[in-house]
């Protein structure tokens, strides 16, 4: 009800003061649940008590303080929020893929608040998404993590603000297909990306220091140096060999992969995440000694050269070898299912029940920086979780009840059908882009392979 | 040219009405061009100073493109021609915030042997804030004529072009002879459009690179300061991108940024924040919701004068499911919202003004109605049209309102401006007059002959103007009973020689005619829309076909055809 009348409010441009307030956060008991804590096991027949959307207590006979709804979860399993850490639901534009380094692109520009992927997400018990942008350049834009709290208009109330800065940097076919063959340009190979890399980085140091010693002589009297061109291009880059902004880098063979963790160590780095990782079970030790972990699919491959090899059992070898593995959608609709996509290994990998569940809660949250926030049922941390009528892992379980920051923004029984946040006045049936919704990791890429110039006119 | 030319022409002689053309020949003015007087005085009308103020009797006497004086004891000099106003309304000439009228896009640059599409150079990436709108303009633009006919006297003229497209200039849509420049650089407008193929190619890069270009014409700056007065500095480098931003890294010329929807409105108010510019939003054609946050970002606003079409909201049936009854009252509900939004804006206090780019200049009244039926106050409607971008352009020290020393911008109508029925006898723009021919629909009602009369049925001999040149063809629409249908005759897209289609939804509400026909090309099927008034045995309207434009439209009833029906 709650959510229904904030709903109301937006519509009825009552949004003065929410558009000015700081985001929505709740509170509410939920009692006599199956609490799946995802860091401290599993409690029977346990309460959690959220107020203003922190998690206070977890225990038995806890009472609600007055003003505080409580839910009856008898019979139900309560699971933190799942959270997607490979994304681009929420997102006017994925690609800026007009150049092989585009790190001055901000995805967090970009927000669309109004997708309804993005309700569809939190029905699929998904509180947490990580935007990214597409796969074209060897260093694409950075990424915006959201926070599902759907119904807000100002895209900065979908923002985690409270969450690092990311990056998205791309390996391997999509980026030497985009700039060597489409273009014209470096990378045309392998070996090209990596060049692309490194020669990156190296302009950054040379960026960082030009801008060091202009600041150190600026002030003085007579100050001959002037200041160099601002290039936030660059700036981003130097950002990242100062730590500040954790890489997810697209990558696929067992090659490339481990020629990223040279350079990052050439380069001091150790905010490496890997998504896709397709091979990443032939570099596991690698892996889970130099970077933050990988990002996979639970069972999807085989749709282009690069990824021809690979397997289902990829995140539970991950696992096995001490790598941080998370399980990812890349898509609008697999976002839906990710705890069907955790399951999967234990089919394929024999995962135990906390395993998998680490795939799609804590692990993603550590690759994303926000560990400390989300990502497991524990006092101190925002509330951000699902309820469920059967175990999350089973083929039966069905998501009942989101909440973000302790605010139920999905409701299977009280939502009505129609959750558009924003209603064309001039199309009773609005057009719906079957190719836009789906794998859009390569999304505004098409006008690189075009051959003829009428074909420019189709795109919107 | 040859055109503009007979139009000079004819408007010189609508001018100096009674002057014969001989004796305009014999004068040392070959053209035909110059004018009898410059001294015009409008009698006894009824005039509106400014927004909210009560129309009174009063004569206005002009002289020079100023009004001299607005009263009832003014002396009259002799070579006041007199233009008897005792039926007529004087209101302020429009101001048109933001107008593409008369704009040529300037041709794309040929990409250089060996570009680089990831590093292009400004001016083929859209980034040419040194351009002008003056040099793209054209007075002898159609959209300037109806523009003028609408009632606006002076726009702020919009370059087009790309991300940073250039300055815009503000004109008086006046003598054809003048270059009507009244301020030059006024703002710097932008948008959120890629180039194609390039960087940067989306919003998401155009806003990285507003940014770029926005700190390096910062530090460009302050290295050229360092260099004027310190000896032993590097030559800054200055390029026309920077030159051409320093005006607007010190805010004495805004931003001019097209923002028709409410997350680009709120994109263009963060840059403005982080950057620090002066802000005007324009083309505003969705902001409910955020009324409250262009509020607080003081930008200025000039919002898109069109509502939406109301045809999907017509066109919902009557029996349907429930479901369905649910998405069509949130479509209903959508559309109310969207033409309620002008009288919001000014129930919030904002001063906002218009802007006609990318409308149809006669549509603009029509929308100005229905805001005005849905909250917008028949004074905020005026002060848009009038006050309001006169502020916002800065302008207000001579434009605006009807005053003693201010420019000479009139709108002559034949009764109260906002009233059912209203025309525009004359235009006064920069103290030039602008004659109209008044319709005889009133006349045609008042003598009985109501909509019965109205002849559709018949052949209709039709030519469009598109870019692509002229064209036309014949349109023959039957009778029966209360429906109509036919065929249209059109050019062969596909080839040479004429091809025919059946026309649909054929519709006549008063005397007004729309239809459509759909044009079969390579494979593709395009809806043709044609919408018309008819007068007697002509047809006065445009043809518009969805994402490509809309052209005019005319047509005359052939007579010999009628009988056969």
């Amino acid at each position: 009800m709650k959510k229904q009348s904030y709903f109301l409010a937006a519509l009825l441009g009552l949004s003065i003061q929410i558009a000015t307030a700081q985001v929505k956060k709740g509170s509410v008991l939920i009692k006599n649940a199956t609490v799946i804590t995802a860091t401290k096991g599993t409690l029977e027949n346990s309460d959690l008590l959220v107020q203003d959307g922190i998690i206070k207590q977890i225990g038995k006979n806890l009472n609600a303080p007055s003003g505080v709804q409580t839910i009856d979860a008898t019979g139900k399993f309560l699971m933190p929020g799942i959270i997607d850490a490979h994304s681009h639901v929420g997102l006017d534009v994925v690609n800026e893929a007009t150049a092989p380094i585009t790190s001055e692109v901000r995805m967090k520009d970009m927000v669309n608040p109004f997708e309804v992927g993005i309700y569809r997400a939190l029905a699929g018990g998904v509180t947490v998404s990580h935007a990214m942008h597409g796969s074209a350049n060897v260093i694409g834009g950075q990424n915006a993590t959201l926070k599902h709290r759907w119904g807000s208009i100002d895209p900065q109330d979908i923002i985690m603000q409270d969450a690092p800065r990311t990056i998205k940097f791309a390996l391997g076919e999509n980026p030497t297909r985009v700039h060597g063959r489409g273009a014209g340009i470096q990378p045309r190979s392998r070996m090209g990306v990596e060049a692309v890399i490194r020669n990156g980085f190296n302009e950054a140091l040379q960026y960082k220091k030009a801008w060091a010693d202009y600041n150190a002589k600026a002030s003085g009297k007579g100050n001959t140096t002037v200041a160099p061109e601002y290039d936030e291009r660059l700036q981003t880059l130097v950002d990242i060999l100062d730590g500040k902004i954790i890489i997810h880098c697209h990558s696929y063979r067992a090659d490339e992969i481990y020629m990223l963790i040279n350079v990052a160590k050439d380069f001091n780095i150790t905010k490496l995440v890997f998504q896709h990782t397709n091979e990443g079970f032939k570099v596991a030790p690698e892996i889970a000694k130099y970077t933050m972990g990988a990002s996979v699919f639970a069972d999807w491959w085989a749709y282009k050269m690069e990824v021809y090899y690979s397997t289902a059992f990829n995140a539970a070898i991950l696992t096995a070898n001490g790598a941080i593995t998370s399980i990812n959608s890349d898509d609008a609709e697999l976002i839906r299912h990710l705890y069907h996509e955790a399951a999967k290994t234990q089919r394929y990998g024999g995962m135990t029940d906390d395993q998998a569940i680490a795939l799609i809660t804590i692990n993603p949250a550590k690759q994303l920086g926000i560990d400390d926030k989300v990502g497991s049922l524990e006092v101190g941390k925002q509330a951000d979780m699902v309820i469920f009528d059967n175990h999350p892992l089973s083929v039966y379980a069905v998501p009942l009840m989101t909440f973000v920051d302790g605010v139920k923004y999905f409701d299977i029984k009280e939502n009505a059908d129609d959750q558009r946040l924003k209603i064309s006045a001039t199309e009773m049936v609005e057009p719906i882009f079957l190719s836009g919704e789906a794998h859009r990791c390569m999304q505004d890429t098409e006008f690189l392979f075009e051959t003829t110039e009428s074909l420019f006119n189709q795109k919107h | 040219m040859k055109r503009t030319l007979l139009k000079a022409g004819v408007i010189g002689l609508l001018v100096s009405g009674w002057v014969s053309s001989n004796l305009v020949l014999g004068q040392s003015d070959p053209s035909g061009k110059k004018r009898i007087t410059d001294t015009y005085a409008i009698t006894n009308a009824t005039v509106f100073t400014a927004p909210g103020k009560a129309g009174t009797k009063a004569t206005v006497l002009i002289q020079d493109g100023i009004i001299l004086g607005v009263g009832t004891n003014l002396s009259l000099p002799k070579e006041a021609r007199v233009i008897a106003g005792d039926s007529l309304f004087i209101y302020p000439g429009f101001i048109d915030g933001a107008s593409d009228a008369g704009i040529t896009k300037p041709k794309d640059l040929e990409r250089p042997e060996g570009f680089v599409s990831s590093n292009p150079a400004d001016e083929i990436a859209g980034i040419t804030p040194w351009r002008s709108a003056k040099d793209q303009f054209s007075s002898s633009g159609d959209k300037v004529d109806d523009l003028r006919k609408t009632g606006f006297t002076l726009i702020q003229s919009v370059p087009d072009g790309g991300m940073i497209a250039g300055k815009t200039s503000i004109l008086v849509l006046g003598s054809p002879t003048s270059t009507n420049l009244l301020k030059d650089n006024a703002s710097l407008a932008a948008n959120f459009r890629g180039s194609r193929g390039m960087y940067p190619g989306t919003p998401a890069g155009v806003m990285a690179k507003f940014r770029d270009v926005y700190e390096n014409a910062e530090l460009t700056q302050q290295r050229g300061q360092q260099y004027a007065s310190v000896a032993g500095v590097k030559r800054p480098e200055i390029t026309p991108t920077y030159s051409a931003m320093s005006e607007v890294i010190n805010g004495q010329t805004p931003v001019l940024f097209t923002t028709p929807t409410e997350l680009e409105i709120r994109r263009a108010i963060n840059l403005q924040k982080e950057l620090g510019f002066n802000l005007v939003l324009t083309g505003l054609e969705e902001y409910e919701a955020i009324i409250d946050v262009i509020k607080a970002s003081n930008a200025k606003v000039l919002i898109k004068l069109e509502t939406p079409s109301d045809k999907s909201i017509k066109a919902q049936k009557e029996e349907v499911t429930e479901a369905t009854k649910a998405q069509y009252e949130r479509v209903k509900d959508a559309y109310s919202k969207a033409i309620a939004q002008a009288g919001k804006l000014e129930k919030a206090g904002i001063p906002f003004a218009f802007t006609t780019v990318g409308t149809k200049p006669a549509d603009l009244m029509k929308s100005l109605k229905v805001m005005m039926e849905n909250g917008l106050s028949e004074q905020g409607a005026m002060a848009a049209l009038t006050t309001n971008p006169a502020n916002i352009l800065g302008i207000s020290r001579f434009a605006g309102t009807i005053e003693k020393g201010k420019m000479a911008n009139l709108v002559l109508t034949t009764d109260s401006l906002f009233k059912e029925g209203s025309q525009i006898k004359h235009v006064v723009v920069d103290g030039f007059v602008y004659d109209y021919e008044l319709t005889s629909k009133k006349k045609a009602e008042a003598n009985g002959e109501k909509k019965d009369s109205l002849k559709v049925e018949g052949n209709w001999d039709y030519k469009t103007e598109s870019p692509q040149g002229s064209s036309g063809g014949v349109l023959a629409i039957a009778k029966e009973g209360d429906t109509y249908s036919g065929t249209i005759t059109y050019d062969d897209p596909s080839g040479s020689g004429k091809t025919s289609a059946p026309i649909r939804d054929v519709a006549v509400e008063g005397n007004k005619l729309t239809f459509f026909f759909d044009v079969t090309a390579s494979g593709m099927t395009i809806a043709v829309e044609i919408s018309g008034e008819i007068s007697g045995t002509s047809m006065d309207g445009t043809m518009s076909i969805a994402q490509i434009g809309s052209f005019p439209f005319e047509a005359t009833l052939s007579p010999t055809l009628i009988s056969n029906n």
